[in-house]
């Protein structure tokens, strides 16, 4: 099912180490010269050092204009104000490519909005992206901060754990269910195998993103023979010729079109749960990075807006829907695994993403249908017709703030 | 395709309407992209240049534009955004191209989620106007996804303005903004003739893109949907490919029908001020009304009817557009006048009779049309018409032309409206401030 045959392994990829955003040695030139003020120490008031950032147009751009760029250790409140410079719209404070707080959706005439972070001694930067000068120093004096313990990065990391088990267990989950499926094909009952093949599916799509691109030890990347993926969840839309039918839907083929089940079925049935086998072998040797868990639960949500919504996923059964909850019900394990530490780098954004999984979830129930197997209604043509176009919105409300978590969690390292 | 008409349809040399014209970059003129306008309008370039008058029966066959020609596209130009009379894309010179854009506050949404988009836009479509992108095209960080989508890097402001609308249902309560409700925003009533499809009907807010470029077109109208994703759900939508109408000192461009549309159309200053600017309006004072019309064209049944018919449908001769009364098309119509058998020259339910301000107690309304195409429909036809936009300070206005269109226009036989909205648009903001900050203070 996988869209890009070329995704990499993502997870076990260890070697991917985030690009330093705003590094300490190297500034934007101009740097800070472009503050008047901003040698001096920042006052404290309510008990913080007050800091102003005032965004503006300027002669040459829009400008990032902060009155202090020092302050005391402790808390450091900051006050945006964007005066009339419609190309900054967030403000972020950084250090070492963790971002410590930040404001976002910023416009002029929207009034001042402030954060307060408790700041060690130490160089900081204000990233103003769009700024004329997008990276300027903020220094703190006095005592270096204590270590970062149950901090963002901190509980980031033993989500991303948690999240490993969640994952190993789906699949030993999905393990019994082909189990059943092939004892039920042996079986040669076509009603039963159509239940245990609805029974079956929504393992692998709760966490697809996560294990996609496994190849087989031997196989060239280009030869699908060693593509787990392809294996497990090539569709007649994705066929390779040189590989043939394979996986779920080659039974989902056999049982709904050609309704029947040949000696080929059982093969294709036993052979899933070889596959399986391997592929919850593999994923045990697995680590996970806080960006992996966002980026698959991106990228589970652009499953169900690329095949579900269109029903090709599930071209003869029509148990697309089954396969959609499977998907946003996978998303939104990854999300509440990095929810904790996510709360803390950008609480506006987890509220608004669990917001909108409420929505996807809210306009899902519509749908259930106990008497289907699956539990869900088939996503028939007609059904696709009248419903496709507001479901697809609902989705895309869904993955426009969830495609933005990556970067979050990946600078928070 | 109402055609309002002008108290002095004879004035050949109109003052420029738009009180700051579109300025070129001052920076750009080593790079100026010119191109004619008769790429795609051959026939239009070759009518109105020269100011040859060809009578009726005096069929002329020149068919390549003049060097006269003055329609010409400056895709370096741009217009200023903010601290302006009245909002853009109004009584802007009409550009090549247009995308109107419907949309829905999702359920749910509150004011402060209204308010957040609208700034968020303001901001948007102050920095497109300008040619700039609305954030980093590449971002920084590997993981970050870019902030403007980048199509039209490179490309050249092409005179873009955004024009944001209010529907209705802002007002509907949602949002507790029923007492900012601007005095005459409702739903158009059902008109005659109406055969509107729900989901080309309505909508919250809308946006209308217009630009010399499609490709900037496009790009402002994705952003935009892009950035209010979390708020609204879009609607409806119209491409416009080619103007309908004529601004100020432009050439009275073509419809499908192949006729000139907008020859009487509202040009003067004056008639702004009269017709289409509110005033005295609280905090909508120097905004207007819009209306959106998606009219439907049956393409082949009309090429198939005799010119001369054409010509009594609209009133007009086709080639010149002149009035079937006079010679030339900036001629007044003589609506009384008749032939030896006592036959009204103009048929008196011709489109220009029907529309003219001399039969509608002198309401005029300002058309600023685009011709649309959406290729072929499900009966193997072109699906081609016209993405009819109209502005006016009252939209009882447009109700009344429309109304006496809509029961007797000749031209029913070939066109329906299939699409309908109306929408307020709030006056242009100042400096450091947003698109109808009014309505939360």
């Amino acid at each position: 099912m996988q869209a890009r045959t070329t995704r990499r392994i993502a997870a076990a990829a260890a070697g991917l180490t985030a690009f330093a955003l705003t590094a300490c040695g190297s500034p934007d030139k101009g740097g800070s010269t472009r503050t008047t003020a901003a040698s001096d120490v920042a006052p404290v008031a309510d008990g913080a050092a007050q800091v102003k950032l005032t965004l503006a147009s300027g002669a040459s751009g829009d400008e990032c204009q902060i009155d202090h760029a020092k302050a005391a250790a402790g808390p450091v409140t900051f006050t945006v104000t964007n005066k009339d410079a419609t190309s900054i719209t967030e403000v972020e404070l950084v250090s070492d490519q963790r971002i410590l707080g930040e404001k976002e959706n910023l416009a002029p005439g929207l009034g001042s909005v402030t954060f307060t972070v408790t700041l060690g001694g130490g160089t900081y930067q204000i990233y103003c992206p769009g700024a004329t000068t997008e990276n300027q120093p903020f220094t703190v004096t006095g005592q270096a901060a204590a270590s970062r313990t149950g901090d963002a990065a901190t509980l980031l990391a033993s989500g991303t754990k948690e999240y490993g088990t969640y994952a190993a267990g789906v699949l030993s989950d999905m393990q019994t269910a082909v189990a059943n499926l092939k004892t039920s094909v042996d079986s040669g009952n076509l009603a039963d195998a159509k239940a245990k093949y609805a029974l079956a599916r929504p393992f692998y799509e709760k966490v697809e993103s996560a294990v996609e691109g496994f190849r087989l030890p031997g196989y060239k990347t280009d030869d699908n023979h060693g593509n787990l993926d392809y294996l497990l969840d090539m569709r007649e839309s994705n066929l390779d010729p040189a590989v043939g039918w394979h996986g779920f839907h080659a039974v989902e083929r056999d049982l709904w079109k050609n309704g029947k089940i040949t000696d080929e079925t059982r093969s294709y049935a036993a052979a899933l749960v070889t596959d399986t086998t391997r592929l919850a072998g593999l994923a045990k040797t697995l680590a996970y990075k806080p960006e992996d868990l966002a980026n698959g639960a991106a990228g589970l949500l652009e499953e169900v807006q690329s095949n579900k919504i269109k029903g090709e996923e599930e071209l003869y059964s029509h148990l697309d829907l089954v396969d959609f909850a499977a998907n946003v019900e996978g998303a939104q394990q990854a999300f509440a695994f990095l929810k904790p530490g996510l709360t803390k780098i950008d609480p506006a954004l987890t509220d608004q993403v669990g917001k909108q999984f409420d929505a996807v979830n809210t306009a899902l129930l519509a749908y259930r249908d106990p008497k289907e197997a699956g539990g869900y209604k088939l996503w028939t043509p007609a059904l696709r017709a009248a419903d496709a176009a507001s479901l697809s919105k609902t989705v895309q409300a869904l993955q426009d703030p969830l495609a933005q978590i990556a970067q979050k969690v990946a600078t928070a390292q | 395709m109402t055609n309002a008409e002008s108290t002095n349809p004879e004035s050949t040399t109109p003052e420029p309407a738009t009180p700051e014209p579109a300025t070129p970059e001052p920076s750009g003129v080593g790079r100026r992209r010119f191109f004619q306008g008769a790429v795609g309008g051959v026939a239009v370039g070759a009518l109105a240049a020269g100011g040859t008058a060809w009578g009726i029966g005096t069929r002329p066959t020149v068919t390549t534009a003049t060097a006269d020609d003055h329609d010409v596209v400056d895709l370096t130009a741009r217009h200023p955004f903010y601290d302006q009379a009245h909002p853009p894309g109004v009584q802007t010179a009409p550009q090549r191209h247009a995308i109107v854009m419907t949309f829905d506050m999702l359920k749910g949404t509150t004011a402060a989620d209204l308010k957040l988009l609208l700034a968020r836009w303001t901001a948007a479509i102050a920095q497109l106007t300008q040619g700039k992108p609305i954030g980093q095209i590449q971002p920084a960080h590997p993981e970050a996804l870019g902030q403007d989508t980048g199509e039209a890097a490179g490309l050249d402001p092409a005179s873009l303005t955004i024009t944001v609308g209010l529907g209705p249902g802002i007002f509907d309560g949602r949002f507790g903004l029923q007492d900012k409700r601007p005095a005459l925003l409702k739903p158009l009533p059902a008109l005659p003739s109406d055969s509107l499809s729900p989901s080309l009907t309505g909508g919250d807010l809308s946006l209308q893109v217009c630009a010399d470029d499609p490709q900037v077109c496009y790009h402002a109208v994705r952003n935009l949907a892009r950035m209010a994703r979390d708020t609204v759900q879009t609607g409806w939508t119209v491409i416009g490919f080619g103007r309908a109408s004529a601004g100020a000192g432009q050439q009275t461009p073509r419809n499908l029908l192949g006729f000139k549309d907008g020859t009487r159309n509202i040009k003067e200053p004056a008639d702004f001020d009269e017709h289409v600017w509110l005033s005295d309006a609280d905090w909508m004072t120097g905004g207007t009304y819009q209306v959106v019309r998606k009219i439907e064209m049956d393409i082949e049944i009309w090429d198939a009817d005799r010119v001369s018919d054409q010509e009594q449908v609209f009133g007009r001769t086709k080639l010149e557009g002149a009035p079937l009364t006079g010679t030339k098309e900036l001629d007044t119509p003589k609506f009384a006048a008749k032939d030896k058998a006592g036959t009204p020259v103009i048929d008196p339910t011709a489109h220009v009779a029907l529309a003219a301000h001399e039969n509608n107690g002198g309401v005029k309304i300002l058309r600023r049309s685009y011709n649309y195409t959406d290729g072929i429909n499900a009966y193997g036809q072109l699906d081609a018409g016209l993405l009819f936009v109209a502005y006016m300070n009252d939209p009882a206005h447009f109700i009344r032309l429309q109304t006496a269109l809509g029961a007797n226009d000749l031209l029913n036989e070939y066109i329906t409206h299939v699409g309908s909205a109306i929408f307020a648009v709030p006056p242009t903001p100042k400096t450091g401030h947003y698109i109808g900050e009014q309505l939360f203070a």
